[in-house]
């Protein structure tokens, strides 16, 4: 046991002490904030950029309605003074009106220009040419404007009065989900998905990167030839499970720091993002009851544990990281396998395909989290796939001890099906 | 009479395509330098294996210290210096050999002091510089064999085996490799080397064993092996040219096999089963003057040709004995 905790203890100091792990793991969380900060940023920026004063309004409609829009322009513009010019034309001369407008844009002049005839007042269509028609807050202000102020002469026209008009289409719908398991209601539906995207992403990463850290481990003790030394002292089986807990503590640790600082910045983000002067984006944070919680590390422990010691096989068979590419394949593949499936499965957790992911050992570490984290699995299930992933994590920890055991002295050429069948067999 | 140091009873060992170890038997004497002898693919590394529990028999026992080999502690005191040599690149050398230590049963506060002690010995920690603070990547190959060399021995193993420690040594470290064996087994260690180099093992062994193509060939106390392979070279020394009689009598195929003739000095490979007395007479007889006749010690080099060379390596094996 002392030597089993020695093993575990290198492998853990001398990763966490690396500057890629330091790194990874302060910037993970940055990269989040990041991720969260930036895009809410950069709206508000592009609001202010776009100068939609500089845009001419094509007024055919005889009614006015051109400079009523102009005025609900007011703001869009390197002033709060400055509104967007209207020009009033004769619904016959629209064409003339238009190339001269596209004339004057092409020159500079103009950033662009709003065309609003007939069809506009009949709520049917309008028309924007110019440099900010790719702009999407440009041109959804441009639209929220048209769209309102058609509205609203729509209702002076039936006799209800300006005041009236805006009161009446102020009203926003919001449209909320919320869940509701066996314990209760809890956080919204759409949060879940989105925290259960994250978990399953989570430990796809953290599965594939600590995986091949592992293969890469091996792949080192060997080429150094440092295992032998190693394996006269303790049993290949004691050293590949330290090297399995081992790392697999590095990657838990690093989790936890990602998943302490992304609650801790979803805590505070009022805050954080008044920092930047940004409203903070309305956010519920998903409740996770202990049980989950408990269940998730389960699924991370276990698949982690399954393709660690895959990964560790695969390390003892071959003598260099070009060879250990191609031999890691198979067993990448799996994972591959079991990450597509996370879009699907989030939008259908209940389906067939859902289901039978979750049972097989090389997906459901992966498909199960996710699946618990939207809907309510049933129990049976649950139990079910746990039984099978830790059924397997036993017998693929068994093989991969007895290819450990064989491969790890083993130099030279990699062996074929046949001769690992060999290694099984007589370690 | 305590048991030995270690016991191999019939022990096999196949490999797919070759036997690596035929039914070896061979007992280790508590106390003494052991060497295991034989050519490139003879199974020296593989009995090493064999002996450390790193792979399995395939039948037979081996016992260490008394100990069957597989039973758990028991490897805590043995220490090894495999053939192949290396290090965990990226760790601090004091870190390395504190866990190395750990994994052979010891404390880090047992270990600290002890690596302190053995880095100074070594002259990898001096007043200016301390290269157990340095990572393994910035030590030179001579300083990372010294350091594999303090992990071999810094839990004070009662039994060392070494797997051809001389090779890659500079003429230095090869020295104080030599030093520190004969003082190990001036403190009542056992050591036992592999090697291919029949004067080393000459010079240091009190007992050894000879394999080639996994058989044992022989084995013994050095001195034994050298008196039961003695006898049939003698070396003669005459006052005076000889005469034509000598040369008779050298020509006497019912005596002598092969002399190799220098004029006043002579030697001489009797044929199996001849007598040197026989010699000796016939000689004398001749009334020659003798100054010297001698039965010869053949050297370990000689009888490690003699004895291996008719078998030599088998064709095709390579990699480790």
């Amino acid at each position: 046991m002392a030597k089993l905790w020695a093993v575990i203890k290198r492998e853990y100091i001398e990763r966490v002490r690396t500057k890629w792990f330091i790194i990874a793991t302060v910037f993970g969380p940055l990269l989040f904030a990041a991720l969260m900060i930036v895009p809410a940023w950069l709206t508000i920026k592009t609001k202010s950029a776009a100068d939609l004063s500089s845009t001419v309004i094509l007024d055919a409609t005889n009614t006015g309605l051109g400079a009523k829009v102009s005025e609900s322009l007011r703001g869009f513009g390197s002033g709060p003074e400055r509104v967007p010019d209207v020009r009033v034309v004769a619904p016959s001369a629209l064409t003339e009106a238009e190339s001269l407008a596209t004339a004057e844009v092409m020159r500079k002049q103009r950033s662009g220009y709003l065309v609003l005839d007939q069809q506009t007042v009949a709520g049917e269509s309008a028309r924007y040419a110019g440099r900010h028609a790719s702009s999407l807050t440009a041109m959804e202000a441009v639209e929220d404007a048209v769209e309102k102020t058609v509205l609203a002469y729509r209702f002076e026209a039936e006799g209800i009065s300006a005041e009236k008009a805006r009161e009446l289409t102020a009203g926003r719908l919001r449209f909320r989900t919320e869940r509701i398991t066996d314990e209760g209601r809890g956080g919204s539906g759409a949060i879940s998905a989105f925290f259960g995207l994250g978990i399953a992403f989570l430990l796809y990463m953290s599965i594939i990167l600590y995986g091949q850290n592992i293969l890469r481990g091996v792949i080192e003790e060997k080429t150094t030839r440092v295992a032998e030394v190693v394996v006269s002292s303790v049993r290949p089986e004691t050293l590949l499970a330290g090297k399995v807990l081992g790392v697999g503590a590095v990657g838990l640790t690093q989790q936890l720091v990602w998943v302490a600082t992304v609650v801790a910045f979803l805590t505070y983000r009022v805050q954080i993002f008044n920092v930047f002067g940004i409203p903070a984006p309305p956010f519920v944070m998903p409740g996770v009851s202990p049980g989950d919680g408990l269940l998730l590390l389960l699924f991370f422990v276990l698949g982690f544990v399954f393709y660690a010691a895959l990964f560790a096989a695969v390390g003892a068979m071959v003598n260099s990281d070009q060879e250990a590419q191609q031999a890691a394949q198979p067993v990448m593949l799996m994972l591959i396998a079991a990450a597509i499936f996370i879009q699907p499965v989030t939008f259908n957790p209940t389906g067939g395909l859902a289901t039978t992911m979750s049972w097989l050992p090389f997906s459901s570490p992966i498909i199960m989290p996710l699946r618990l984290t939207i809907i309510n699995v049933p129990t049976t299930e649950l139990i079910g796939s746990l039984i099978v992933l830790l059924l397997s994590c036993l017998l693929v920890v068994w093989l991969a001890a007895r290819i450990y055991r064989v491969g790890l002295l083993m130099y030279g050429k990699r062996p074929t099906l046949r001769e690992l069948g060999h290694w099984i067999r007589y370690a | 009479m305590p048991e030995p140091a270690v016991e191999i009873r019939n022990v096999v060992k196949r490999f797919a395509a070759h036997t690596a170890v035929r039914d070896l038997s061979l007992v280790v004497p508590r106390g003494t330098v052991y060497g295991l002898l034989g050519p490139n693919g003879a199974g020296k590394t593989t009995t090493i294996r064999m002996i450390l529990n790193v792979i399995a028999p395939d039948s037979g026992t081996i016992t260490i210290l008394g100990q069957d080999s597989t039973s758990d502690s028991i490897l805590d005191r043995v220490g090894y210096l495999p053939e192949e040599r290396g290090l965990y690149r990226k760790m601090k050398v004091r870190s390395i050999l504190r866990f190395l230590a750990e994994l052979k049963g010891m404390s880090r506060r047992q270990a600290d002091p002890l690596i302190d002690e053995w880095l100074e010995r070594l002259s990898l920690k001096t007043p200016d510089k301390d290269w157990g603070a340095a990572k393994v990547d910035e030590l030179s190959r001579g300083m990372q064999q010294k350091v594999q060399f303090i992990a071999a021995l810094l839990h004070d193993p009662e039994l060392v085996i070494l797997d051809e420690p001389f090779s890659g040594l500079d003429p230095v470290n090869s020295q104080a490799l030599q030093d520190t064996i004969v003082e190990l087994r001036r403190r009542g260690k056992t050591v036992i080397f592999s090697t291919h180099l029949m004067d080393s093992a000459e010079r240091m062994c009190d007992a050894v064993c000879i394999i080639a193509n996994g058989d044992k060939v022989l084995d013994g106390a050095l001195a034994d092996v050298k008196a039961e392979n003695a006898g049939r070279t003698v070396a003669v020394a005459l006052d005076g040219a000889p005469s034509s009689e000598i040369d008779r009598i050298f020509a006497d195929k019912s005596l002598v096999e092969r002399v190799d003739d220098s004029n006043r000095f002579f030697e001489v490979e009797l044929q199996p089963g001849a007598d040197a007395q026989e010699l000796l007479r016939a000689i004398v007889g001749s009334g020659a003057r003798v100054k010297r006749f001698e039965l010869v010690q053949p050297s370990l080099h000689q009888i490690f040709l003699e004895r291996v060379g008719a078998k030599g390596v088998e064709p095709g094996i390579s990699g480790h004995g």
